[in-house]
C-alpha cells in the first residue's frame, strides 16, 4: 500500500507571529494590567473609583496613554492566546478558522468600543 | 436592581460560563492525552496526581495558565463594556460600578487578583525559560517562586480589598 508521506505545505507564518505577539504583549501587560489593578483595587478602594475617579484620571495624558496601550495589548494578547487554545481543542481546520475569526472579530469590536469610549471621554465629550 | 445592573450580572454569569467551559476543554484534552475514552476512576486518579514531581507541577502550571487566561479575557470583555457606559452616561456607569463594591464582587476581585498574578508571573517564567534556555530543574525552581509570590501577594491584596467588608463599610 502506498502511503503519502510528502511533507505538508510549508508552515504558515501566523503561528510564529502569534507566539511573538503573546510574549511581547504579555511582558507589557505584566506592568500595565497589574498596575491598573493595583491603582483601582489596592491603592484606591474600588468603591471610590466611580465616574468622578475616571473623569479625574482621563484628564491626565499619562492615564489616557496607559489605558489606550492596555486596551490594545490586552485584546491582542487575549485574542492570540485564545487562538492557541482553539488550535489545540478544535480538531478540524474549518472549525478552527471559524472560532478564530469569531474571536478576532469580537476582539476588534471590543477594541472599537474601548477606543471610542476613551477618545470621546478624553477629548472632553464627558 | 436596575436594568443595567441586571445586564452586568448576566455578563458576569457568561464570564463564569467561559471559565467552566475552559475547565471542561482542558480536562477533555487531558483525557485524550493521558487517559482512555471515558472518565474512569483510574483516569481521575491520574488527573489528580499531586504536583510533587516536577513534570507534574509543570502540567498543573500549564492547566492553570489556560484557565486563568480565559477567565481574565472574559472579564476584560465585560469590563470594557461596563466602562463604555461611562461615555453613554456617568450616572448609568455608577449604577453598575456600585456592584463592584458589594461583598460578593470583592470576593471575585480577590480571585481575579489571584488569576492576574499567577498568569503574569507564570507567563514571565515561560518567557524566561525560552529566552535563557532554562532546563527543567531551574524551571521547576522558578515555578516554586511563582507560586510563593502569587500566594503572598494575593493574600496581602485580598486583605486590602476585603477590609471594608469586615469593617462593616459595605
Amino acid at each position: 500500500m502506498l502511503v503519502d508521506v510528502a511533507p505538508s505545505r510549508p508552515r504558515r507564518l501566523r503561528p510564529r507571529a502569534g507566539y511573538v505577539t503573546i510574549r511581547v504583549t504579555g511582558v507589557m501587560l505584566a506592568v500595565l494590567a497589574l498596575g491598573h489593578f493595583a491603582t483601582t483595587h489596592v491603592v484606591n478602594d474600588v468603591a471610590d473609583t466611580g465616574s468622578s475617579f475616571i473623569a479625574q484620571r482621563w484628564a491626565t495624558g499619562l492615564w489616557v496613554t496607559w489605558d489606550a496601550m492596555m486596551l490594545a495589548t490586552a485584546l491582542l494578547h487575549g485574542a492570540a492566546g485564545l487562538s492557541v487554545l482553539i488550535r489545540d481543542y478544535r480538531s478540524s481546520r474549518r472549525s478552527q478558522g471559524r472560532w478564530i475569526a469569531g474571536v478576532a472579530g469580537g476582539s476588534f469590536v471590543l477594541f472599537l468600543i474601548g477606543a471610542a469610549t476613551l477618545m470621546y471621554s478624553a477629548l472632553g465629550g464627558r | 436592581m436596575t436594568a443595567a445592573q441586571w445586564l452586568f450580572l448576566a455578563g458576569f454569569t457568561l464570564v463564569n460560563v467561559a471559565v467552566a467551559a475552559t475547565v471542561v476543554a482542558v480536562v477533555a484534552s487531558a483525557r485524550q492525552l493521558d487517559g482512555g475514552a471515558r472518565v474512569t476512576r483510574s483516569f481521575l486518579s491520574r488527573l489528580g496526581r499531586l504536583p510533587t514531581e516536577r513534570s507534574e507541577a509543570n502540567r498543573w502550571a500549564f492547566y492553570a495558565h489556560r484557565v486563568s487566561g480565559v477567565g481574565i479575557f472574559a472579564f476584560l470583555a465585560l469590563h470594557i463594556l461596563d466602562v463604555s457606559l461611562y461615555a453613554v452616561s456617568p450616572t448609568r456607569f455608577d449604577e453598575v460600578h456600585e456592584l463592584y463594591s458589594t461583598p460578593l464582587m470583592r470576593l471575585f476581585e480577590c480571585l481575579l487578583l489571584l488569576a492576574l498574578l499567577y498568569h503574569a508571573l507564570n507567563g514571565l517564567r515561560v518567557v524566561a525559560i525560552d529566552l535563557f534556555d532554562m532546563g527543567p530543574r531551574s524551571a521547576g525552581r522558578l515555578l516554586n517562586g511563582v507560586v510563593v509570590v502569587t500566594v503572598l501577594a494575593t493574600a496581602v491584596g485580598s486583605a486590602v480589598i476585603l477590609t471594608p467588608v469586615f469593617n462593616g463599610g459595605v
